[in-house]
């Protein structure tokens, strides 16, 4: 599944990045790489996914979560 | 002695306060070489010797993203910096690392300062700065802004720097990297020198992800064969992504011993759950940018207030020179370009500081991510940032707010792109004359053609965006947001009011020129000389009434159009001149100086216009390119004279095309 998949509250961990170069390092810079334990705050349609990792609450574009796949970890 | 220091740091790691902070007063707005990107200078003394700081431009990494990264890695490597400050945020530190995980290997000294050491602090995280600076190498500080404690160390952290020519010990670093299959086979081919200022390691690794500008110049400093060996190693993207997850690698061993922290769940704020609520998020927006908008009035209004006081001298100076009879050219010449020019900037300068000063605000306590996030779907179909909505907001009461407000957006084309929009949005001059044109020609009608002009500027915002975006925002850079909702942080007010100052001064010096120039062209074009005799403007519009008519503009009206290109207050004062005989110079600076309107401006206008040409009217004067302070400001925030003259044609010319739509429908319903 992808990042936009998941829902309000639930963690996950990133599984796997696709997409150009630009888009990999955008992903990676603010800090999400594979591996990197993710927990959803904030889903509604029509805005960003609001989620938290490493200290830090960061929005992601619904567009460019379809390049972000996830396992969810069950709580 | 002096020395250059440069400032490197995400977004939200406290540089510009920064900045802001060391330099005061004493910083310079400029270009940087052959880029559209702006470059933040200043310079500060202590104990005798000079710094010189430049605030590097850039977001959160060393790649080729974007002309601020690419500029910021060359100033870096021309080796122009004796030190760089690289700044991270205390209280995010796992992930703000990673600048200086991506600055490792280029080869300028530096060292790192941990900001925001207050939020850590208050978040229960205890920072070993000593620790890391053991496995960093460089010297490695606890900061806060807040605290002026921070500064006396800071001065000593940056002489130890220069003097120590310190780089960050990269072995750990590079013993990650090795795992990279290709890595070693690559770092292999490149020496010291291939590209001075590079590091093998730091170019191998912009080679694995893919970096363009970088494999670019590899291919000119190294033999074809060497270079089509490399390039058949790093076709998959994995990696890239395995870059990625060395630096992070790396930054957890560095900070892993050196950072305890008490574990918390995360949840959001008050504040957070109204601004991301799915319904009442927009709405709170907008009363956040409108009230700030009126709170910004408070600071304005005093200097508002020295612009109406120089209107009140210019009016004392015009009387008295008429009285000792001086010529009319050089009394215009004085009060209706000189004093007049002065005035308007004056007045809409006090909009710059408010605006200025409380979007500085809103940026620094963090509401600005929660805006762009906010608005981050709607101005992304504008091909724009979130953050453009409040640009727009701010230009229903003055365009040249608006473009100063402009500044949060921090990729060029959005920005230029946003101020053009924002052009579009009637600003406060334009409804101090639209409502009353309105009513005086179609009584009861009048919100109707109130409702037409503002579906029309909906209208006109899209087109605008569907022209302009193509060339202005590359579609690389239409990707949706990525961005980090920062902590909420008290504001640092001294060093904000130095930067809302300096900014203010830096518009006002900049404007006042293309003002002045405009101004004194008009001035001369409406100049009837002592004899009373037509203008230059007036021979002009008869000459091409016949063209001007047909978008429904008698020559008169013309005129004023013209003039509101100017200043829209003053079309009304023109409209005056020309339908009851008086000189449009000062009839004009008159209007723009607050004058009472003629007493029987109705009935001229009811005599003199029909309806149809009422509307062509009120729909090009809105439409029309808002003024010539609004122009300069334009000019002054995108550093661009080709743009801002295309942006300014293409509104006069769409205002004319408006006005002509306007006409004939008018036509057929009259």
């Amino acid at each position: 599944m992808n990042l936009s998949e998941l829902k309000e509250n639930s963690e996950a961990v990133i599984s796997g990045i696709a997409g150009d170069a630009r888009f990999i390092s955008r992903i990676t810079s603010i800090g999400l790489t594979p591996g990197c334990h993710v927990q959803i705050i904030k889903n509604d349609k029509n805005r960003p996914v609001l989620l938290y990792s490493r200290d830090t609450m960061i929005a992601v574009n619904r567009r460019e979560c379809t390049g972000i796949t996830v396992t969810e970890v069950r709580k | 002695m002096s020395a250059t220091i440069a400032l490197l740091g995400q977004p939200n790691s406290g540089k510009s306060t920064l900045f802001n902070a060391l330099t005061g007063l004493r910083q310079h707005v400029g270009n940087w070489p052959g880029k559209t990107v702006e470059k933040k200078e200043g310079t500060f003394t202590h104990k005798g010797d000079t710094y010189s700081v430049a605030d590097l431009p850039g977001s959160y990494s060393m790649s080729a993203n974007s002309d601020e990264e690419v500029i910021t890695r060359d100033f870096i490597a021309s080796g122009k910096a004796d030190v760089v400050c690289i700044l991270a945020d205390s209280s995010q530190l796992e992930r703000s690392l990673f600048m200086l995980a991506d600055y490792a290997g280029l080869s300028a000294p530096c060292f790192l300062v941990l900001n925001m050491a207050d939020v850590a602090k208050e978040q229960g995280k205890k920072i070993d700065a000593n620790k890391i600076e053991q496995k960093l190498g460089i010297p490695v500080m606890l900061f806060s802004a807040t605290d002026t404690k921070s500064y006396d160390i800071f001065y000593a952290t940056l002489e130890r720097a220069i003097k120590e020519k310190s780089h960050i010990n990269v072995s750990a670093l590079e013993a990650e990297y090795q795992k990279i299959d290709g890595y070693q086979d690559i770092q292999q081919r490149i020496s010291d020198c291939t590209i001075p200022g590079y590091t093998p390691m730091w170019l191998t690794v912009k080679i694995l992800e893919h970096d363009k500008v970088v494999t670019a110049k590899l291919k000119n400093a190294l033999p074809d064969e060497v270079m089509k060996h490399i390039e058949q190693q790093t076709k998959s993207s994995e990696t890239a992504i395995a870059a990625g997850e060395c630096k992070f690698n790396w930054i957890d061993s560095i900070l892993s011993g050196a950072v305890t922290e008490t574990k918390t769940k995360t949840t959001l704020g008050r504040l957070d759950r109204i601004y991301t609520h799915k319904f009442w998020g927009k709405p709170a927006v907008v009363l956040t940018v409108l009230l700030g908008l009126l709170a910004s009035f408070i600071p304005a209004l005093p200097i508002m207030g020295i612009g109406s006081g120089v209107d009140m001298v210019n009016g004392m100076i015009r009387s008295s020179l008429m009285e000792t009879g001086t010529s009319a050219f050089l009394t215009g010449l004085l009060c209706d370009v000189l004093i007049q020019s002065l005035s308007y900037v004056i007045k809409m300068l006090g909009f710059v500081f408010g605006v200025t000063l409380v979007f500085g605000l809103l940026e620094e306590v963090g509401v600005m991510a929660r805006i762009s996030y906010v608005f981050d779907n709607t101005m992304g179909k504008l091909g724009l940032q979130g953050k453009s909505v409040m640009p727009f907001l701010v230009s229903f009461g003055c365009t040249m707010g608006g473009a100063a407000g402009a500044r949060v957006i921090d990729n060029w084309g959005q920005k230029v792109l946003t101020i053009a929009l924002a052009w579009a949005v009637p600003c406060g001059a334009a409804w101090a004359i639209i409502p009353m044109l309105s009513t005086v020609f179609f009584g009861a009608g009048a919100p109707l053609v109130i409702v037409a002009l503002l579906l029309v500027m909906i209208l006109h915002m899209w087109i605008t965006a569907k022209i302009f975006g193509r060339k202005l925002v590359k579609t690389e850079d239409k990707c949706g947001m990525i961005m980090e909702l920062p902590p909420y942080h008290k504001p640092k007010w001294g060093a904000l009011m130095r930067y809302v100052f300096g900014r203010t001064k830096d518009t006002f010096f900049r404007v006042v020129k293309v003002v002045l120039l405009v101004c004194g062209i008009f001035w001369l074009l409406s100049y009837g000389g002592s004899t009373g005799e037509n203008s230059i403007l007036e021979k002009f519009g008869l000459a091409i009434e016949p063209v001007t008519k047909f978008f429904g503009m008698p020559w008169q009206l013309f005129l004023a159009f013209i003039a509101s290109s100017v200043g829209k207050e003053g079309a009304v004062g023109v409209i005056t001149a020309l339908y009851s005989g008086g000189s449009i110079g000062t009839a004009f600076s008159e209007a723009m100086a607050g004058g009472a309107r003629a007493a029987n401006l109705n009935e001229l206008l009811l005599a003199n216009v029909t309806r149809p040409e009422a509307l062509a009217f009120i729909f090009a004067i809105t439409f029309n390119l808002p003024c010539v302070v609004a122009l300069a400001a334009t000019y002054q925030e995108i550093h661009s004279v080709k743009w801002t003259l295309k942006i300014a044609l293409y509104y006069t010319v769409s205002a004319l095309l408006l006005g002509c739509i306007a006409y004939h429908i008018g036509m057929l319903i009259w």
